[in-house]
């Protein structure tokens, strides 16, 4: 994962010697294919028989191969500036936005003590257990964390985070500390997918949150709470119009998660769940997994739903990851999704779908 | 995770096949009397602990992928495949959580290091080490 490059072009630009940085060039990439076999669509949305295998970025199956809705490439650059001072850019480009590369995560990173670091700039959002490596695939077993779970609109937040770690009576307690902010002005999910798919301004404010770990041999427990402010403009017909919620001009969502992971010998145990609470209307969300490793090979199954008083759909998944390179694995699934939403808040109705592919790291 | 190529995969296949049977010493280096259990050297090479149980900083040193006492220390302290140790890693670089102890390719670079370094800890096959290092611990 790492390969050192000297900055030397600072270095002939000054034409004298200067103290040079270490820069780090780390990266993955996950080259995804695949289609849905059969699905219902959503015909009053005039949506085909499709697979919504990414939220937040649209990342769509139809019946035709396609490999862009899973498919990227993420590179990160990270300059170590000794006595714990680092900076860090990830360049990610996807192809469920053609590929256009843009800067995901850029902070500066401070070690304040040998349990405390501080961490400043632009971040992903640790809300869900897989949140801030998701685009990451070789880190985890599935083709991706279940879109189930993951549908929340924003990813990223601009702020500072401090982390920690302590050794307590044999467990591993970690966790951090966050706020910050994101105001993403043509949201991808709402502009482009959910209706009216008008351009759409969409703000979170006053995040703060936090996540704590705790670790102990073949068993990882983590918990994760995070409240902000939403906010949000729609473009229609050319015109600005501030989106209301009954009365009020903004509304509150408070997000709370549990995690339990278990590596027991050749077993794998993954579950998560969570509750977003946006001014009372609850969403409920949780996935649960099983793998079993038998020596490069890693079959697992997986179940995974979302639930609110209108919107409510499941994935259950069968797949099998292939560690066959030191560096990269290959993995095939299959994708049920129910879709049992009410008239008009179906997502993309019913489909079955496989995706295969390679994750790598670098 | 440093990149390779395609016969260093095949080596380290033939390698996973016959494990370094010999012992392995992790040596610090002589002024450092800290006691160390497998748990704390475990924790020390995943980034979850920054110093030695006596509270000075440790800086751990790895040996390169591929080579036969790296596969026996992975197994031995760390209780996992490359494979679970390159998928753990990612997670913390990309997420700017941690960072991979530093690689060298040879048993010697690890024994000049260690020599030149109170905070540097780094493992050989037992064989390998000498008078310039002290043993704090051997895993058989």
């Amino acid at each position: 994962m790492k390969k050192t490059l000297i900055a030397t072009a600072t270095g002939l630009l000054l034409l004298q010697p200067v103290a040079y940085a270490n820069v780090d060039v780390s990266g993955y990439a996950s080259v995804i294919g695949g289609r849905v076999l059969s699905g219902t669509g959503v015909e009053s949305e005039g949506i085909p028989p499709s697979f919504l295998a990414n939220y937040p970025l649209v990342g769509v199956y139809e019946k035709d191969w396609s490999f862009k809705p899973d498919t990227r490439f993420g590179l990160q650059f990270r300059a170590n500036l000794t006595d714990g001072l680092s900076a860090t850019a990830q360049v990610v480009a996807r192809g469920a936005d053609d590929f256009d590369a843009r800067f995901e995560w850029a902070y500066l990173s401070y070690d304040l003590n040998d349990h405390w670091t501080l961490q400043a700039g632009k971040k992903r959002l640790p809300l869900y257990y897989y949140s801030d490596f998701f685009d990451v695939g070789y880190a985890y077993l599935w083709i991706r964390p279940p879109a189930d779970n993951y549908t929340w609109q924003i990813f990223n937040y601009t702020g500072v985070n401090a982390m920690f770690n302590y050794f307590v009576g044999d467990w591993d307690i970690s966790g951090n500390i966050y706020t910050g902010r994101e105001d993403d002005s043509q949201n991808k999910l709402l502009s482009e997918y959910f209706p009216p798919r008008q351009p759409t301004r969409e703000i979170w404010k006053n995040i703060v949150g936090g996540v704590l770990n705790l670790n102990r041999d073949w068993l990882d427990i983590r918990l994760t709470y995070m409240t902000y402010i939403n906010e949000r403009y729609r473009t229609i017909d050319g015109v600005v119009e501030r989106v209301t919620w009954g009365d009020s001009l903004t509304r509150r969502g408070k997000f709370a998660g549990v995690s339990v992971n278990m590596d027991f010998g050749s077993w794998i145990f993954l579950s998560e769940l969570n509750r977003l609470d946006l001014d009372g209307g609850k969403f409920d969300t949780y996935m649960v997994s099983a793998g079993y490793r038998i020596n490069q090979f890693t079959p697992y199954i997986s179940y995974a739903d979302f639930d609110s008083a209108n919107e409510k759909h499941n994935t259950t998944s069968l797949g099998l990851r292939w560690d066959f390179h030191s560096n990269a694995a290959f993995k095939f699934q299959y994708d049920d999704v129910k879709d049992k939403s009410e008239p008009f808040w179906e997502v993309a109705g019913d489909s079955k779908s496989i995706t295969f592919g390679v994750d790598l790291v670098f | 995770m440093n990149f390779r190529c395609i016969s260093i995969m095949v080596a380290s296949l033939a390698l996973s096949a016959s494990v370094l049977a010999e012992s392995l010493a992790i040596v610090v280096h002589p002024a450092n009397a800290t006691d160390l259990t497998t748990e704390d050297v475990s924790r020390l090479y995943l980034g979850r602990a920054r110093t030695f149980p006596n509270g000075e900083s440790a800086v751990p040193i790895n040996l390169a992928e591929g080579m036969l006492a790296r596969e026996s220390f992975d197994q031995r302290a760390l209780s996992r495949s490359s494979a679970q140790l390159k998928a753990y890693w990612s997670k913390l670089v990309f997420t700017g959580k941690g960072t991979p102890p530093q690689e060298v390719d040879s048993h010697e670079e690890v024994l000049k290091l260690v020599a030149t370094n109170p905070s540097i800890i780094g493992y050989v096959p037992a064989s390998a080490a000498d008078e310039r290092v002290r043993i704090a611990i051997q895993l058989d």
